[in-house]
């Protein structure tokens, strides 16, 4: 199957004002398929984030090839829609408007938003705050607004950076579950972005193992585990196999 | 789902800030009132409220103050709008661009910080003692938190919410209207609220050094004259504007912005 999204030999630095220069990404290869759920873990500041600014057409790599169905990525698209690992939200919008900011600089009248942000608002747990601003909410409740977002211009591609990351045990468990469901129904492709390894596993038909920075693809681990995929499956031995080997393979990339 | 409101207060909890803030006042009145029971009164050195007040209704009554006010306000109206119009133009293009802030900021921050007023006479000799020299001083006075606060709103606009809304394919137009306006906008206001004191007090100067009429004329004429009850009245007149108009400007953001309430 050709790869629907590629990047080859990706190199980015930062260079700040007045700071030395940071090297991100490093002879960065990824192939994604068309329809995939593709996670990556990595260790915290190895170019997670940046691959994905780069994937959403916001950062232009110094060097590389980045394409989008063949096609070279040009600049920003409709196409794909990212989660904020800062959520990102609008705080002069209360949640309602923010969830259908991208429906509004699409030229959506409003009772047409109106209609694709409401399931999206219920989905996500959030029905009676509608008229509520960023910093009357909690953080998950802000990660799960960022969500609703992404989702409502309906995307093929979905860039998710931790997007579960500042929710409670149990809200993340059932956001799994419904990511999972809108991801087989909708046939998204996805590049999800977590430091769970086991949420990786569950979630994913592959893994990446990103190296320290600056980032390359490490190793990739083929998730077979079938689908559709329950909670007890997170207890049987292939689960926690792919566990200790996706971990053996992270914790040398982890220094402290 | 959300949970029910909180428990009815009685009145006088919901009030207690205004309650307690108008007894303090109250409580100013009648103490000042009160000395002049024990101390001897001579009108021609100070004055107390129940003849302030007298002289406020007479004021009014004539139309005297009313029309004094009336003359104030238009070189108010053009200072304060020249102001607003060169003060947010010139503060957006500093905070936007590093190099005119590295060339102003200096020569901002001096101006801002010196006792402007004492140069209202030189103002008066150039401009003469019409609009246009009053109109000159407000407008030295109040555009400095203009060209401030509009600076700090455009440093303060969120990168990560360009990128959002860039990244949801979003024009230069909508990052100017979803994005920067609205965070430059309450940094403006916010610069009114502290311009307008300055402003007024440029009126009074301005008045004061040189003029035949307006409420700051009115006030120096009074003076000079002993009527020290329709000075007072005059000076409560531009305190209940001053008071007015900050508090407007206030609640108007309150209105206006409702998620600064966090900040
Ligand atoms: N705008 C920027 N300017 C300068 N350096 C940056 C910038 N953005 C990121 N970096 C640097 O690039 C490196 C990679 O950052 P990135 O945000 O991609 O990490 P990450 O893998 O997402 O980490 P985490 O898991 O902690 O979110 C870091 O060392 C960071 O300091
Ligand atoms: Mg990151």
């Amino acid at each position: 199957m050709p790869a629907y999204i590629s990047g080859r030999n990706v190199n980015l630095t930062f260079r700040p004002p007045n700071r030395g220069p940071v090297r991100a990404l490093q002879n960065f290869d990824i192939d994604i398929g068309e329809g995939e759920f593709l996670s990556i873990v990595g260790p915290s500041g190895c170019g997670k984030s940046t691959f994905l600014n780069v994937l959403l057409g916001l950062i232009k790599p110094d060097s590389g090839d980045i394409r989008m169905d063949g096609k070279p990525l040009a600049g920003p698209g409709t196409d794909r829609a990212m989660v904020f690992q800062e959520f990102g939200l609008l705080p002069w919008r209360t949640v309602q408007a923010n969830v259908e900011l991208g429906l509004e600089l699409k030229g959506m009248g409003g009772d047409a938003r109106r209609k694709l942000s409401q399931p999206l608002i219920e989905m996500i747990g959030l029905s009676g705050f509608e008229g509520h601003f960023p910093h009357e909410l909690s953080g998950g409740m802000k990660q799960r607004v960022g969500l609703a977002r992404a989702l409502a211009t309906d995307p093929n591609v979905l860039l998710m950076d931790e997007p579960f990351a500042a929710l409670d045990a149990q809200t993340r468990d059932l956001m799994q579950v419904e990511l999972l469901r809108i991801w087989q129904t909708a046939k998204k492709t996805v590049l999800f972005v977590t430091h769970q390894i086991e949420e990786a596993i569950y979630l994913s038909d592959r893994v990446m193992v990103m190296t320290k920075r600056p980032g390359r693809a490490k190793k990739i681990f083929k998730i077979d585990l079938p689908r559709p995929r329950d909670y007890e499956m997170r207890v049987t031995p292939e689960f926690n196999k792919l566990k200790l080997q996706i971990w053996n393979e992270l914790k040398d990339e982890i220094t402290v | 789902m959300l949970d029910e409101a909180a428990p009815r207060q009685s009145f006088t909890d919901k009030h207690r800030k205004v309650l307690l803030g108008l007894l303090a006042v109250a409580i100013f009145l009648a103490a000042w009132q009160a000395v002049f029971l024990v101390v001897p009164f001579n009108k021609l050195f100070v004055s107390k409220p129940d003849l302030i007040w007298d002289a406020l209704v007479k004021l009014i009554a004539s139309g005297d103050l009313i029309r004094d006010l009336a003359i104030s306000a238009v070189p108010f109206v053009y200072g304060f709008g020249a102001a607003v119009v060169v003060g947010v133009a010139l503060g957006i293009v500093m905070g936007w661009r590093e190099r005119v802030s590295y060339a102003l900021d200096p020569i901002m921050t001096i101006f801002y910080a010196s006792p402007l007023v004492a140069l209202a006479p030189l103002v008066i000799v150039f401009f003469g003692v019409g609009v246009s020299g009053k109109a000159i001083i407000i407008f030295v006075l109040s555009v400095f938190p203009f060209i401030f606060n509009a600076q700090a709103g455009v440093r303060a606009v969120d990168r990560l919410l360009i990128n959002v809304v860039r990244s949801m394919g979003g024009t230069e137009r909508d990052l100017y209207l979803k994005v920067i306006v609205p965070s430059v906008l309450p940094y403006i206001v916010a610069g009114a609220r502290i311009a307008v004191g300055r402003g007024l007090i440029g009126i009074l100067v301005g008045e004061f050094f040189a003029a035949s009429e307006g409420i700051g004329y009115a006030i120096a004429r009074f003076g000079d004259l002993f009527a020290l009850d329709r000075m007072f009245a005059c000076i409560f007149a531009i305190m209940v504007i001053a008071v007015v108009l900050t508090e407007g400007i206030r609640w108007a953001e309150r209105a206006a912005f409702p998620w600064r309430a966090g900040q």
